[in-house]
């Protein structure tokens, strides 16, 4: 292959190189040269890219660079992040067709400077803001040059196929920026779906190399024509870890191990893997730990001199690979997608139904958020008044705004308060653990006092009962049968040597309804001689219900 | 509501883990993802997966635009249907 350096890609048209299926290098050297003059016309001085398009993403990072403009790639398209965007940058582009016309004025072609040249990539924080990280082109350029060292003989003239957006640095380095120094041909639309990869794949012509998320390899389906996809060349995954059965089982079917990257916006590619679980580093990349065990590095690919400290948790071993060992802060990746728990927490926070918010990852199939939230007085007459889906929907709607669909929690447990600890303390492991239970379906007595035979219970109606949901969907109701099951497993666990069969009931009167978190005091006396329990439900002054249960011998 | 189209509620209900959703709230031409029901990219994988083993079907990745069958309920049961006596 004849490699073009990352700052000499507008330097000489070369004739005959191709970068996608309809698109060669003059060209692509000639659109991004009129659109670097149409840009410095216009003053721009940084600019926002969201294209969907890699050709053209490639043309307006070219454009930009040789015309002194700094970029953004923001993470998403969202109005907030629009909004967030417009304070920072002069110009937003989805698309670059408005801007380019045939004989429009061009700037000269020249060498970029591979550190004057500015590329912002948008992840989040830790602190819950959208993070921005710069990287200079010297870096990008060092990455680059080091994949087509390792990897460029095994990829050949193969054409690039991806599934993931080229607005994150995978998509980017993988399916743009080494193929066009690598003079690979790349296609210009991401493939999220199996079917299309393949076909695409097939229609190529050549070999073909995936850049793929283990979203879409976990997902792959039997529906596939794994004979044929077999003459990829190579499977790159990043984003998040690939499951070792999923690898295995690429291994089978397409006889060779998909290739791991692990990195992240910040660092570049850190280490990469084929099968195993260990990781080997990237060619000058140094490794080391902090006391807690978390990865710091240095690397080509960072500023010069910089130790970048991560918040994964590893484990060093003596040849110089790694295992990864799970991360030691409260952000998460769902499918690739990094997600700020603090953040969601604090916009969540906000709804004036609230007043505090915990939120955890749920693994039923595929992995989503759920939320542990505590209702404001707001909230709990919401609730009584409206119904939980009315809840649950108006917080995904609320929350809808600050994040992408991935983020938006799928199940929701609403208590009066969150259960910290004695030190002020939840942790993640109790959320989740709180999460994956089902919804109760019984109280636990807040206390239990006994005199002359007679219990005195005091409860408070859970917020979140699983019978709340049919009974009834806009007005949570308390079922009168769920009252007398309730007496009669209370009584049971308070007064010893009740008979064990329930044998009737009698003189039973509801009174008052029963709502989500209502206090109640409950009343239990067991008349031995006549085997009768009298249960008597009081919130406040006013009477809910009382009756008696019969209780009998075995039979 | 047919009764394939009731199946093919349930599934996603089931699959995706929707909770405090049930099928009389997903509409027959409810648009699936994005806006209207607002499934994600990873749904539209997961839910690929499950139609195919839930009916018994192979989505063909000859044809182009097949993803356009999963754009709401009606559409799926059609497709379903027309691939299961194909």
């Amino acid at each position: 292959m004849n490699w073009l350096p990352l700052e000499h890609l507008l330097l000489e048209a070369h004739t005959g190189r191709a970068v996608t299926a309809d698109l060669d290098h003059p060209q692509l050297r000639q659109h991004a040269l009129q659109l670097a003059a149409e840009l410095q016309n216009r003053g721009v001085k940084r600019l926002a890219l969201y294209l969907d398009d890699a050709s053209d993403l490639a043309i307006a990072l070219l454009a930009a660079w040789r015309a002194g403009i700094t970029v953004l790639l923001p993470g998403d398209a969202q109005p907030q992040t629009r909004q967030r965007m417009s304070t920072q940058c002069d110009l937003w582009l989805d698309s670059v067709n408005g801007l380019l016309s045939a004989g429009s004025a061009a700037l000269p072609p020249a060498a970029l400077n591979l550190d004057q040249c500015q590329l912002t990539l948008c992840t989040s924080g830790s602190s819950g803001e959208a993070k921005l990280i710069d990287k200079s082109l010297r870096q990008l350029a060092n990455e680059v040059t080091a994949l087509e060292q390792l990897w460029g003989k095994q990829l050949g003239s193969a054409t690039i196929l991806g599934s993931v957006a080229t607005q994150h640095i995978f998509g980017l380095l993988f399916r743009v920026l080494w193929p066009l120094c690598a003079g690979r041909v790349f296609l210009r639309r991401a493939q999220p779906f199996p079917e299309d990869l393949q076909r695409e794949s097939l229609a190529c012509g050549t070999d073909f190399v995936w850049v793929a998320s283990p979203a879409l390899l976990k997902r792959m389906g039997n529906n596939l024509d794994w004979n044929a996809l077999r003459a990829v060349r190579q499977v790159f995954s990043s984003g998040g870890a690939l499951p070792s059965e999923t690898a295995a089982e690429l291994q089978n079917l397409l006889g060779q191990w998909p290739t791991e990257i692990y990195g992240s916006s910040e660092t570049g590619g850190i280490a990469w893997r084929q099968g195993g679980e260990l990781w080997t580093p990237f060619a000058g990349v140094e490794l080391g730990q902090n006391s807690e065990g978390a990865l710091h590095l240095t690397s080509p690919y960072l500023p010069a001199g910089h130790r970048e400290q991560t918040a994964d948790a590893v484990e060093l071993q003596a040849d110089g690979r790694f295992a990864l060992r799970g991360r030691l802060d409260r952000i998460i990746k769902l499918e690739e997608k990094r997600i700020s728990l603090p953040m969601l927490e604090q916009a969540l926070s906000s709804h004036e139904w609230l007043s505090d918010a915990r939120l955890g990852v749920v693994q039923e199939g595929r992995a989503y958020l759920g939320a542990l939230v505590a209702l404001s007085p707001a909230g709990l007459h919401a609730l009584r008044n409206q119904g939980r889906k009315t809840v649950t929907e108006t917080l995904r709607r609320h929350l809808a705004g600050h994040c992408e669909a991935i983020a938006l929690p799928r199940r929701w447990r609403l208590l009066a308060q969150l259960p910290y600890n004695n030190q002020g303390k939840l942790a993640q492991a109790t959320v989740e653990a709180l999460l994956a239970e089902p919804r109760p379906t019984q109280v636990e007595p807040l206390s239990a006092v006994e005199q002359d035979g007679e219990w005195q219970l005091q409860l408070i109606v859970p917020l979140d009962l699983a019978h709340f949901t049919g009974h009834f969907p806009q007005t949570p109701v308390l079922p009168g049968v769920v009252q007398v099951d309730w007496a009669q497993q209370l009584a049971r666990s308070l007064i010893k040597d009740l008979p064990p069969r329930f044998s009737g009931m009698e003189v039973l009167k509801f009174q008052q309804l029963v709502r989500p978190g209502d206090p109640l005091q409950l009343s239990l006396r067991f008349d031995a001689s006549r085997g009768k329990l009298y249960f008597a439900f009081r919130n406040g002054e006013a009477p809910c219900s009382s009756g008696r249960i019969l209780l009998g011998p075995a039979q | 509501m047919s009764d394939l189209q009731l199946e093919i509620k349930t599934l996603i209900i089931d699959a995706l883990g929707l909770e405090d959703m049930a099928a009389e709230d997903i509409a027959a031409d409810l648009t699936l993802f994005g806006e209207g029901l607002g499934l994600d990219s990873v749904d539209a994988l997961e839910l690929g997966l499950a139609i195919q083993k839930r009916f018994g079907i192979k989505i063909d990745a000859e044809a182009k635009d097949t993803r356009k069958h999963f754009a709401n309920v009606a559409s799926l049961a059609a497709f379903v249907s027309s691939q299961q006596t194909a």
